[in-house]
């Protein structure tokens, strides 16, 4: 799924194609007294149905990325548009997942996944039925009245997901989501997550730190910097899924993102 | 037994410890401790003159057993007159004290303790006043509660209402302060929009912990507020301890302080049992 390789230059914002549209995004905030940019005129826009993942070093911005994308803090200048339309709040075409999991504690596995379709607009004619699709979707059958206390991590972030499929995004934003876990449990999910990625259709934006997984997962990688945060280079990953780690142009991917990153 | 003064009851965990870890060997040094504190009580009363000064257990357990034999006739609404034992009679007219203050206290306590903590300007307005207003023991508004109501059963009620409220008031305000954003940030990506929703949904059961424990602790605390309402004049059972040292029938006052002792730790376990199953998610 090629796109454009020189995004930070395109500003436009008419491609149709394009599910996401960030468009000389910049973030400015007072430290102080002190002006701090955290985000520098950032553009790029990302494909109907592609995975898409940020890396950068820590203060590079792709956390305030994020946070923009999903409508929770309003930008500076320039503007995010999913299908076109200008987001100014978080809404539910953009499922959000996070590190901490933030799970509901108060909530069952299945209160958690539900919430979302307890709304009053929501139109399901079945909810009971489309949790337990989404239970077993994220393979935790038998768990369903678990509190989240009683969760090891990947189960949590297993929850996670499914509570924002739940009122089935377009776009599943997703801040470093598997950065708590441990190797095995977060390869385990990678996997999980790229069929329930080929499953639904999901546009899905993923943030991460992890060269690595970044190239494990991603049709292109958004290459961030630092200070002040922009977008340094755009690589389209052009290997076959699943990939496997000790491939040589796996590893070329990482060590040429990793040089890029000055690691 | 502590009645505990903290607001944050968690760490008022081993006041009833004695119901809750039932091992032998607790259980048994427990024991020990209770007849030990009864030889010396008994004791005590046994030298001291003269002897209304200090009752000794066996007359204040007769005192106590009496409070329930003895009857006294009273006038119901449609039922007429009917005898209850004088010490139920009491507990019930501190009873009608005790609940509407404390329900009253606690609902209009959690209600401003959740806006306040849930509209940032309202925090603005009300933050100064709630400073000054809120470190008056209830007791001083005695004064406005016979001005008022008069020092009957509504002004002693108030006295407990003020104790409920301010006591619930902080721990819905800052339960819901403490509620991470995170919770509200996944609860506006999936739907939630208007301000009540998200108290509904996000805020009061994130908060619940910390409002249920506050309203524990007002169960306890409003107990020492009814007696000292009551001591001013109000009937019921505050009233009778003063009363009847007053006719140095002291062991009838202590037979009083176990009654509100006895009702305070029952309504405390059965509070605690719902807590548990309530927060069964911690």
């Amino acid at each position: 799924m090629a796109l454009t390789d020189s995004p930070a230059e395109s500003g436009v914002v008419t491609d149709s194609d394009s599910k996401i549209a960030v468009d000389s995004l910049s973030k400015r905030y007072e430290v102080r007294g002190e002006a701090v940019t955290a985000l520098d005129d950032v553009s790029f826009e990302v494909a109907d149905g592609e995975f898409l993942c940020i890396v950068g070093p820590s203060g590079c911005g792709k956390t305030t990325l994020f946070r923009a994308i999903a409508g929770l803090e309003a930008p500076s200048e320039g503007g995010v548009y999913v299908d076109d339309e200008r987001v100014t709040e978080p809404g539910i075409d953009r499922g959000m997942v996070f590190q901490n999991y933030a799970l509901f504690p108060w909530r069952t596995v299945r209160g958690n996944i539900r919430f979302g379709l307890d709304r009053p607009t929501c139109e399901c004619p079945d909810c009971e039925q489309r949790v337990q699709e989404l239970v077993d979707l994220v393979g935790l059958s038998g768990f369903e009245d678990a509190y989240p206390k009683e969760l090891s991590g990947g189960m949590k972030q297993r929850v996670g997901i499914a509570r924002a499929l739940a009122v089935d995004p377009d776009v599943l934003l997703m801040d470093e989501p598997f950065g708590s876990l441990d190797p095995n449990t977060r390869d385990t999910l990678h996997g999980e997550l790229l069929d329930i990625w080929r499953a639904t259709n999901k546009t899905i934006l993923f943030v991460t730190h992890e060269v690595e997984e970044a190239v494990t997962l991603a049709d292109r990688i958004l290459v961030m910097a630092a200070d002040p945060g922009r977008v340094d280079d755009v690589v389209d990953v052009s290997l076959d899924r699943p990939r496997q780690r000790t491939d040589i142009e796996f590893v070329e991917y990482v060590s040429d993102i990793r040089e890029r990153l000055g690691q | 037994m502590s009645l505990g003064t903290a607001t944050d009851g968690d760490d008022e965990t081993s006041v009833l410890g004695l119901f809750e870890d039932s091992s032998p060997l607790r259980l048994g040094r427990g024991a020990i401790g209770l007849t030990a504190f009864l030889v010396v009580w008994w004791a005590g009363a046994q030298v001291t003159t003269p002897s209304y000064l200090l009752p000794g257990p066996i007359a204040s357990a007769t005192a106590f057993v009496d409070l329930f034999t003895e009857s006294t006739p009273v006038a119901l609404p449609l039922v007429g007159n009917v005898a209850i034992p004088v010490g139920l009679f009491k507990l019930g007219q501190s009873l009608l004290h005790y609940i509407p203050g404390v329900l009253l206290g606690a609902t209009g306590g959690i209600a401003l303790g959740v806006t306040m903590g849930w509209s940032g300007r309202l925090d603005d307005y009300l933050t100064p006043l709630v400073r000054i207003l809120r470190p008056i023991p209830p007791l001083a508004w005695v004064v406005f509660a016979i001005l008022w109501f008069g020092i009957h059963h509504t002004g002693a009620a108030f006295i407990v209402f003020v104790g409920a409220f301010w006591i619930n008031f902080y721990g819905a305000y800052s339960g819901v302060e403490g509620v991470s954003t995170d919770y509200t940030e996944v609860a506006s990506s999936l739907g939630v929009e208007t301000d009540w929703q998200m108290i509904r949904l996000v805020m009061l059961p994130a908060a619940a912990p910390s409002v249920l424990t506050a309203f524990r602790t007002s169960i306890g605390r409003c107990w020492m507020i009814v007696v000292g309402a009551e001591l001013f004049g109000a009937p019921g059972v505050g009233y009778e301890i003063i009363n009847a040292s007053n006719n140095l029938a002291v062991d009838t006052s202590v037979a009083y302080i176990f009654v509100i002792s006895l009702v305070y730790v029952g309504m405390d376990v059965c509070f605690r049992t719902f807590e548990r199953r309530v927060l069964a998610w911690r």
